[in-house]
């Protein structure tokens, strides 16, 4: 029932899809319009209708449909029953196609009598995407497809994925990737028509850009935040393949973000945005094209079909020959020779928007080089974090100096003496900081005081623009203070953090810094799916007073067969203590890890920070496209 | 001129990348293929209880005398349904001792579809809570080892037996042999 109802949605879906897609060859405007209009509504209808009734098969553990047989159990807690629905492959499709509606919707909403043709032909490269996805989705990843006979039970949900960080993390990151959708498709209109200024095609595409752009930041660092305390090994990113693949759409589109305003201020930069536009779609396919055909292995590798990897790739080619095609012949219209200054904000924003770009360059190379290694000599090789700790780093060190005073900066060409007046007082504040920070640490090394000194520059900047009452956006404030704040815990927690790996029984203890941690007991208890070994571990301040009993458990879930750690930690804003609970028993002892993990909050607090700055902005940009 | 040409960098790096992402697409790269840390050794012990008797399976006592096919299968698993063909065929034509594993089934469904699409298994164990898959270190199922002589771990697949499979494990069984 369920199957054959889903199924009967998804394919008209892919109707309204086709619909919309055809009506822009219309030569009446108005049809176009009222065809457009219904096929973005009935699109969004039938494809929410769809994601529900997927969801109601798994609240109700429906076990004629492969899905959840697959995925489910009757056993699971009801929120990972939900958020199992796109923690498989079929089901992430499903809501691919729905954030896919969902700005296509927003972008049908966009129609005015002078953008008319532009919208139109936007839609219909958004349309032509959606076409894609949905095909895909209906013939090589089909979420209702049945099962028969009727199995007893399902197969459960990997362990490791049932958490509320996760159970949120793929909606987040997946407006960030589709949301560059829309530019793409606005990129795409913009050359194929070839309209110049005509249309302010830029208004339109910040709002979008500045929607994914936000989301996708918030979703990276939801997924970071669970890398941090499910994996169990105290780091927070790892430079794993899918890691990459969010990262380098991100970096893109901070480029194209700042892109953007220098074309909304100053008419320049036009091409490069348009490429930036396209670049940034074309990335989030790859990515997901790289950890979905099981081309890299990495813990988002859902299908082992080889069937879908040639069809993404069939339509990642596609969607890339038709638009940098398009690129290649029609973006001379966008280019002009405004030379500018690089002492003034959009010589910085340029300036910037050059190092983003190696970055992702740096980034790519390192995540496919083990690819082409293997095609070329087949042997197989990994590049890990010392490759990105190397490259990566230098490069986003003059990166984030000129981040700290672009905004300080003023468009066009400014007096060399003028600029320094101004950024004296951040540079000032800069100092007293970081000498209080220090004095404060006493842990002195190059790449921790240059960390500490450039957030500093990053906060010290923002405070003064906000102190001096400078005319510059709050979201831009917001966002940069969180860059800042955000510098901080990365620095801290890779510089200083300690790592113990040590044998331990009960009653024996351990120093870690200035803590004393000291191995109670463990116990055997039973959670809603899962049995698990506890630890007790209890944590002493210098003073030998108890601050807090740690206690991470080491869990079995019967259903899937599988183990999980659950690390345990003790946060303030000044550091983290991260104790697992390893292999062991109570003749043997247990391997117990332990970390100290300096600021490491600051990562998340600044996070958040930029996600609520981004909110602002965007909500301001809106109305401005109103 | 030159800005003329720039135009076309980014199609032809583009160009370039699909071309190698399409040659390892297509290359004998199998993603199947996931390295067992069993390959090379000996079998995880286990015992059982078994479908058609109503008597216990002894790993201990089935292996190490011949070489042997172990299949995780399960009724429920369409992609068992599709393999079955090839098992069924290293049972009748290659004369290989299979041993089946039946994974998180209902016993009456599995004697049926036997029943049904014939059984190639000399025996088949019960693996109830998943216990036995979990030791082998099964990924998914269906999933095919070949065991030889010495109770040794030669081989693994992920995923249904096909023709390409079916012809890779008769090679292995022969060069065993």
């Amino acid at each position: 029932m369920i199957s054959t109802l889903g199924n009967i949605l998804l394919w008209l879906c892919l109707l309204f899809s086709v619909l919309q897609f055809l009506s822009c060859y219309k030569k009446n405007n108005h049809n176009t319009l009222k065809v457009n209009k219904v096929s973005a509504n009935g699109l969004l209808g039938c494809i929410l209708l769809s994601f529900f009734l997927l969801i109601y098969g798994h609240v109700t553990s429906d076990f004629s449909i492969l899905n959840v047989v697959q995925n489910s159990h009757t056993t699971k807690p009801i929120l990972y029953k939900i958020s199992g629905v796109w923690g498989n492959h079929e089901g992430s499709m499903l809501l691919w196609i729905l954030v896919l509606a969902i700005f296509n919707f927003f972008i049908s909403r966009l129609y005015n009598n002078k953008n008319f043709i532009f919208i139109s032909k936007t839609l219909q490269v958004q349309a032509f995407i959606t076409i894609g996805f949905i095909a895909f989705t209906i013939f090589t990843s089909n979420p209702f497809e049945k099962v028969f006979p009727v199995p007893e039970n399902g197969l459960g949900f990997n362990p490791i994925l049932q958490d509320p960080a996760l159970a949120i993390h793929p909606p987040l990151l997946y407006i960030g990737y589709v949301g560059f959708s829309a530019a793409f498709s606005m990129s795409a209109a913009a050359l194929k028509l070839n309209i110049g200024n005509s249309v302010p095609w830029y208004n339109y595409m910040k709002p979008f850009v500045l929607a994914a752009w936000t989301f996708l930041t918030i979703g990276i660092a939801l997924g970071s935040l669970w890398a941090y305390y499910e994996l169990g090994w105290g780091g927070w990113w790892f430079w794993d393949p899918v890691e990459n693949a969010s990262f380098m759409p991100w970096l893109l589109g901070t480029a194209l973000l700042h892109s953007l305003i220098i074309v909304e201020k100053r008419r320049s930069l036009q091409a490069w945005v348009l490429l930036l536009a396209i670049l940034s779609f074309l990335l989030s396919v790859v990515g997901t094209f790289l950890v979905r055909s099981g081309i890299l292995t990495s813990v988002h590798t859902f299908a082992l079909d080889p069937s879908r990897g040639i069809y993404i790739l069939a339509f990642t080619a596609l969607l890339g020959f038709y638009s940098l095609a398009l690129f290649g012949s029609n973006s001379k219209k966008y280019f002009n020779n405004n030379y500018f200054s690089f002492f003034s904000k959009e010589g910085a924003i340029l300036i910037n928007n050059i190092f983003m770009i190696i970055v992702c360059s740096t980034v790519f190379l390192g995540t496919i080089y083990p690819l082409l290694i293997e095609a070329v000599t087949n042997n197989k090789i990994s590049v890990g974090e010392p490759y990105y700790n190397s490259t990566v780093i230098p490069i986003l060190i003059p990166a984030i100096i000129v981040m700290g005073v672009g905004p300080v900066l003023s468009w066009g060409q400014q007096n060399k003496l003028e600029i320094t007046k101004k950024i004296l007082p951040s540079i000032l504040i800069t100092v007293i900081f970081t000498i209080i920070f220090f004095s404060i640490y006493r842990l002195i090394s190059p790449i921790g005081v240059a960390g500490i000194t450039l957030a500093f520059w990053i906060i010290s900047n923002n405070l003064v623009i906000f102190y001096k009452k400078m005319n510059r956006s709050l979201g831009m404030i917001i966002s940069h203070l969180g860059v800042g704040l955000l510098i901080l815990g990365i620095t801290g927690s890779s510089v200083w953090q300690i790592e113990k790996i040590i044998n331990m029984n009960t009653n024996s203890e351990v120093n870690i810094n200035k803590y004393k941690i000291i191995f109670d007991s463990v116990e055997e208890i039973k959670g809603p799916n899962y049995l698990a070994l506890r630890g007790n571990f209890l944590v002493l301040d210098k003073n030998k007073n108890i601050i807090t009993t740690l206690k991470p458990e080491n869990r079995f879930y019967p259903i899937t067969g599988s183990f999980t750690s659950e690390a345990s930690i003790h946060t303030n804003i000044l550091r983290d203590l991260y104790v697992v609970l390893g292999e062991g028993s109570f003749q043997t002892g247990w391997t117990v890890r332990l970390y100290y993990n300096p600021l490491v909050i600051w990562i998340w607090i600044g996070s958040l920070i930029i996600f609520l700055g981004g909110i602002i902005s965007l909500n301001n940009n809106l109305k401005k496209v109103r | 001129m030159i800005q003329k040409h720039i135009l076309k960098v980014p199609i032809i790096v583009f160009f370039i990348i699909l071309l190698i992402f399409f040659y390892l697409l297509i290359i004998e790269r199998n993603p199947s293929k996931i390295p067992s840390a069993l390959l090379g050794s000996k079998i995880p012990e286990f015992e059982a209880n078994l479908l058609f008797k109503n008597d216990k399976f002894y790993s201990s006592q089935e292996f190490g005398n011949e070489i042997t096919l172990v299949n995780f299968f399960a009724t429920w698993c369409k992609p068992c349904k599709d393999e079955h063909a090839y098992i069924l065929r290293f049972s009748n034509e290659m004369n290989l001792n299979v041993i089946g594993i039946n994974y998180k089934d209902k016993s009456e469904k599995t004697i049926k579809w036997l029943k049904k699409l014939g059984n190639p298994y000399s025996n088949i164990a019960i693996d109830n809570n998943g216990k036995i898959a979990i030791d082998w270190g099964v990924y998914g199922i269906p999933e095919t080892f070949v065991v030889d002589k010495q109770g040794i771990i030669k081989y693994r697949h992920v995923g249904p037996v096909t023709k390409k499979i079916y012809n890779e494990i008769n090679l292995l069984v022969s060069e065993l042999e």
